[in-house]
């Protein structure tokens, strides 16, 4: 009786590691032509999971079979595999890019200069940029509303000084803003002060630790939809320390010679994106707890970017 | 005739010793070799002493407190009163082990927020069960004929307690408290998720941005410091042996 039920369970053992072993590679088999794979990356926060979804939905409905490796990783996590060839194209934002990737030192603060110049540029490397969105998803240092009233602050200078004064202030931060070219450490250069002290944490909670008062500073993403909805507000960068972060699709140039049509189909994508419909976007997946693929999608049917 | 208590035994000193010189030298080597300027942002002697420091207050208090609970609490449930909350205690524990590590720091997160103290709680969590076993077994695994003899000659349970069960159990229930500090040491590592610092943010960090020098930093000194603890308490833990 007892050796029954062993065997029982471990059938069901077995067949439960099967079902989830095979489950990985589950690609619509519907399209009877399929005009090739491309595998679509992205970093792990969740606009860049969104963007993800939108290239993905873009292809697919194109009648291409596409990988999905969104929420892969960091920055440079994803900028690798891109160069190995483990995924083709990702959406990069054209600051980080500039100084991270190509490894330069000082920022580029106009949009337009700095997309040329990152295009050239990676050119070189065998990576083609499509047409960059609008909007600037920049670092931000943010504060608790009522508190950056109380203390009169709007600008990082005036935060600056409030420190310079004698004041504590501890600084909320994610790892790669703790040691980027663009990140922390410069910035306290620039600006001549230092934050009391350092906290780093998940770039995911931020956010929280300053509605919930456990920071009276921190970092984030400009287009996060968290920020209106928390009561926080963006410190005015007023010596134009970051520079500009427009997203756009960075595919390798092998991919799109074998698949020219991406250029067109992804590249008409970009410049409809701006600031408003991404923090939207970013809303909804945060706040209102929906699925980057939703959102993905209707922004898709809104703006007639599928046949269906 | 040479006194044995006039030489004075080093030997337990010096592998701990080799290894916080090996740390020592690593903290050098990391500061002078970063491995570019972001590392150089992050593995300054400051900021890597710092960072050794909250690791080591992280699980220095997680452990302290997880003994003061644990070995009380694993006394209690051997004692015949109290046999019937053995399996409740038992299961309750067990929870908290077999749950992975970075759910149990997410989910005090999500209860605790941000820092430092719920950092210790989730280690504190974690600490407890090979305490708790080791504890309860290693009274429970004492002969019953040696109690009964007590029992015999006239002693007092607490008198059985302290004067024969803890002594005998001691060098298991050791073994226990080793094991869950050198965990300890490994779990604090993913407390720089939820803004606890600790040798976690050089290796989150540098795989972050992938950057080797970072994470290698993070990775190696808390290796050593993992086999720093787990020597010194073995040295303890023999010398409990050999006592008993």
């Amino acid at each position: 009786m007892g050796k029954k039920w062993l065997s029982v369970l471990l059938i069901v053992l077995l067949a439960l590691v099967l079902v989830v072993g095979c489950g990985q590679t589950d690609d619509g088999d519907d399209g009877a032509d399929v005009k090739g794979t491309v595998k679509i990356g992205s970093k792990e926060f969740t606009e860049q999971l969104i963007l993800g979804q939108i290239a993905i939905q873009i292809l697919e409905d194109n009648g291409y079979e596409v990988e999905d490796r969104t929420g892969l990783g960091g920055t440079t996590v994803c900028r690798e595999a891109l160069e190995s060839g483990e995924i083709d194209l990702y959406w990069e934002y054209t600051g980080t890019a500039w100084l991270v990737a190509l490894g330069h030192e000082e920022a580029l603060t106009d949009s337009e200069e700095a997309y040329q110049k990152v295009k050239e540029e990676d050119l070189g490397n065998g990576m083609v940029w499509l047409p960059y969105a609008q909007f600037d998803n920049t670092y931000t240092l943010m504060m608790n509303k009522d508190q950056a009233s109380e203390l009169g602050i709007e600008t990082i200078s005036q935060l600056g000084d409030y420190i310079n004064q004698g004041n504590e202030a501890i600084f909320g931060t994610d790892h790669e803003f703790a040691i980027r070219p663009d990140g922390l450490p410069e910035l306290e250069n620039v600006y001549g002060f230092k934050f009391t002290d350092v906290e780093i944490m998940d770039i995911g909670i931020t956010y929280g630790a300053l509605r919930d008062g456990l920071v009276p500073c921190a970092m984030g993403f400009a287009t996060d939809g968290r920020i209106a909805d928390f009561d926080l507000i963006n410190l005015q960068d007023d010596k134009k320390f970051f520079p500009v972060y427009n997203p756009s699709v960075v595919i390798r140039q092998d991919t799109l010679e074998n698949m020219p049509e991406i250029e067109q189909l992804l590249g008409d994508a970009g410049p409809l994106l701006d600031t408003e419909t991404m923090t939207q976007m970013n809303y909804l997946v945060d706040i209102e707890g929906e699925e980057p693929e939703d959102v993905a999608r209707q922004w898709l049917l809104d703006n007639n970017l599928l046949s269906n | 005739m040479k006194n044995r208590s006039e030489n004075f035994n080093y030997r337990p000193f010096v592998v701990p010793a080799v290894v916080a010189l090996i740390m020592t030298i690593t903290i050098i080597y990391f500061v002078n070799n970063p491995g570019g300027a972001m590392g150089a942002r992050i593995l300054t002697y400051k900021g890597i002493l710092k960072m050794l420091r909250q690791h080591i207050n992280l699980v220095v208090i997680a452990s302290s407190l997880a003994i003061m609970t644990a070995v009380p609490l694993g006394i209690l449930i051997t004692r015949q009163k109290f046999r019937v909350l053995t399996p409740i205690v038992d299961s309750i524990v067990n929870i908290t082990q077999t749950v992975p590590s970075l759910a149990v720091l997410a989910l005090s997160y999500v209860f605790l927020g941000i820092g430092f103290k719920t950092a210790v709680f989730a280690l504190w969590l974690y600490a407890l069960l090979p305490i708790l076993r080791n504890t309860s077994i290693g009274i429970q695994s004492i002969n019953e004929d040696i109690i009964d003899a007590a029992k015999g000659m006239g002693m007092t349970p607490l008198r059985i307690l302290t004067r024969i069960e803890l002594p005998l159990a001691l060098s298991i229930m050791f073994a226990g408290i080793r094991t869950s500090i050198v965990i300890s040491v490994g779990v604090a590592t993913l407390s720089t998720f939820i803004g606890a610092g600790g040798l976690g943010d050089l290796i989150v960090t540098g795989l972050s941005l992938m950057r080797t020098h970072i994470i290698l930093a993070g990775a190696i000194l808390s290796a050593l410091l993992a086999i720093l603890l787990d020597n010194v308490l073995g040295s303890v833990e023999a010398r409990l042996k050999s006592e008993a």
